[in-house]
């Protein structure tokens, strides 16, 4: 069914954190614990998928030369709410992810899919594809949190799961650390795809289009639609 | 805390890209050569500076007094995308040769994380005018730093063997690993 | 025209169902999180004085001997009574730790010693600074003393400072500035709740 191939599409083949390196900006910052990568990949999924669902429904009556502060609206609007909902609800999780949350309306993978995806597809493809790349993103960002919370403080969400011998390297939890774990978990994707029989293109170098060296980031391929279309 | 001290934490110590992971997309996509990341550095410090000189009082004098402090997120980013567009218009007529080569990442500004950011947290830590002027340039001028720095170290990059399993993205990471490092050295430069 | 009247029509009717949605969205969960909060306040401050039975606002201004120690507006101070007897002043303060300000209260008992401080909100580095207000972080594991805990029982005009600099607080292994943040943070709010104690004793 086409729908899921495209939401297959979101988790795997083009997970916009390890393949189409978009979204990256409020990422790392919340991937000190589990439960804060969580919250973050769950929050942006909501984001994710409420945008893409009502623009994809409006999407006809929406002016082409209007339409990207249109789309800042809707993805500011359910932002705020999903920033409110979690004040009152989870207040903890709120508070330690702080800024991050608002920041959720420029993480780029809301504007890319909306205006690469949702304005052009039905809302059910369009919805297949926000839960796709939502549920890749928060997929990743827990991968890489577990990581930096078992090494870094012997805990998964919140729980010692390491015994209290185990001096925790508090080098993973600080930011240096992220950037390390992140850096081998794009290695590891680019590993895999080259294994994976879903990649029919798949070659046997590591370098990947995705990567900036090799072809100019791609993440601007929906820009380059939207100059395009405005020609 | 004196601005000063505001400058110089927000600048080094608390740098946007390497110790708070903000603006990553600009920080890898615009840093292939020196000169892009100066362009691209040069434009956010204006857009930051003026984005916080218009948000700061649109917060302080119309949103908080009326009780819209819900309408925060919606209309900072509003302004941010407006702001950015002026500066495309600017640049394309006064500096055509600057807008050709920045291309597309000009109009990724508008989703740079950091000038969003930047103007939140001014609103959050309860700086004055003034404060948060200080502290929005202190933001961009570090991200231009960091910027300036990973392009330096890029061009290294091109002709140093590195492993295979870390050619291309990874290893851009990694040398952000190490930068972040050494600016963790900062912590305490500031009382 | 039409195209400027079409583009004018989509952006208000997209920002008016936005904003109506955001207010309706923002007023019901302004209740809820007011409630919270009381509570959250509620809770530390019997945190502090658990054999207290009610709390009462202090409208008195009451300011910070330190520049760097800032006190809340509104919610500056408590004033706990057990029994109608007032039996100690807490103080909310806050103050620039390594990453972001600290918040947190400290109650002096009228005894003159603090009866205990409570860490409201630390966004340091975790594993570092973040210990300050840990139950799991001890200072003193045989003892099992936490690092905001050892400030209980000491005397609130007293030498507050951590051992580096000549005081009895033990700082947190390698978050030097969050230690001296929250030691500083503990004092000034301790001699501004102790002074407003005796003004309060001295007009009984």
């Amino acid at each position: 069914m086409k729908a899921a191939k495209i939401f297959l599409n979101g988790l795997l083949n083009e997970n916009p954190l390890l393949v189409l390196m978009i979204g990256l900006c409020s990422s790392l910052a919340v991937t000190t614990s589990v439960a804060n990568g969580l919250g973050m990949g769950l929050s942006m999924t909501f984001v994710l998928v409420m945008s893409e669902l009502v623009i994809a429904l409006f999407r006809r009556l929406i002016p082409p030369s209007v339409r990207i502060p249109i789309f800042i609206i809707v993805i500011a609007a359910f932002t705020t709410i999903i920033d409110y909902l979690l004040q009152a609800y989870q207040p903890a999780l709120s508070k330690s992810m702080g800024v991050f949350i608002p920041l959720i309306v420029v993480n780029c993978i809301i504007m890319g899919r909306v205006e690469a995806f949702a304005s052009k597809q039905s809302p059910l493809l369009a919805a297949a594809d926000a839960l796709g790349m939502g549920l890749g993103y928060t997929w990743v960002l827990c991968g890489i949190a577990a990581v930096r919370e078992i090494l870094g403080a012997g805990s998964l969400c919140g729980f010692s799961i390491l015994p209290d011998s185990f001096e925790p390297i508090l080098f993973f939890i600080l930011p240096p650390g992220g950037f390390l774990v992140f850096a081998l978990f794009i290695s590891l994707g680019m590993w895999v795809r080259t294994m994976s029989p879903l990649r029919s293109d798949a070659r046997g170098s590591f370098a990947h289009k995705g990567d900036p060296e090799v072809r100019g980031a791609n993440y601007v391929k929906s820009e380059d639609d939207k100059r395009s279309d405005e020609k | 805390m004196n601005l000063f001290g505001i400058f110089v934490k927000a600048f080094l110590i608390d740098n946007i890209v390497l110790m708070s992971f903000l603006a990553l997309c600009p920080f890898i996509g615009m840093s292939q050569d020196e000169d892009k990341a100066v362009g691209m550095g040069v434009a956010v410090i204006f857009v930051t500076v003026l984005a916080t000189c218009a948000t700061w009082p649109i917060y302080t004098y119309i949103l908080a007094p009326l009780g819209l402090v819900f309408l925060k997120t919606l209309a900072f980013i509003l302004i941010v995308a407006s702001l950015v567009q002026l500066v495309e218009f600017y640049l394309k007529k006064a500096m055509p040769s600057l807008y050709k080569s920045m291309g597309i990442y000009l109009a990724l500004i508008t989703t740079n994380c950091a000038i969003l950011a930047v103007t939140f947290n001014v609103i959050s830590r309860g700086y004055t005018f003034i404060e948060s002027l200080v502290y929005a340039l202190g933001v961009a001028a570090g991200f231009l730093l960091a910027l300036l720095l990973l392009a330096g170290l890029r061009k290294r990059l091109r002709t140093s063997p590195v492993p295979s399993f870390l050619k291309g993205t990874p290893i851009l990471f990694v040398t952000a690993a190490l930068l972040s490092m050494s600016f963790m050295g900062f912590a305490g430069l500031v009382k | 025209m039409k195209d400027i009247m079409k583009m004018t029509a989509a952006l208000i009717i997209f920002s008016t169902v936005a904003c109506v949605a955001l207010a309706f969205v923002y007023e019901g969960t302004a209740k809820t999180i007011a409630v919270r909060q009381k509570a959250d306040m509620e809770a530390a401050l019997k945190g502090v004085f658990p054999d207290a039975d009610s709390f009462t606002d202090i409208t008195e201004k009451i300011t910070s001997g330190d520049k760097r120690v800032t006190f809340d507006g509104k919610e500056a101070a408590f004033a706990a009574q057990a029994g109608g007897k007032t039996i100690g002043v807490a103080v909310k303060a806050a103050t620039p730790g390594f990453n972001d300000a600290i918040t947190a209260l400290v109650g002096v008992g009228a005894n003159g010693k603090i009866a205990g401080v409570k860490i409201l909100s630390n966004t340091d580095t975790p594993g570092l600074g973040a210990n300050a207000g840990l139950d799991k972080y001890y200072v003193n594991k045989a003892k099992g003393t936490t690092f905001y805990g050892q400030f209980t029982g000491m005397s609130a005009n007293g030498n507050i400072m951590v051992q580096k600099d000549g005081g009895d607080v033990v700082a947190i292994t390698a978050a030097t500035i969050t230690s001296r943040a929250v030691s500083l943070l503990v004092k000034t709010a301790a001699e501004a709740a102790l002074t407003w104690l005796k003004a309060e004793g001295s007009h009984k």
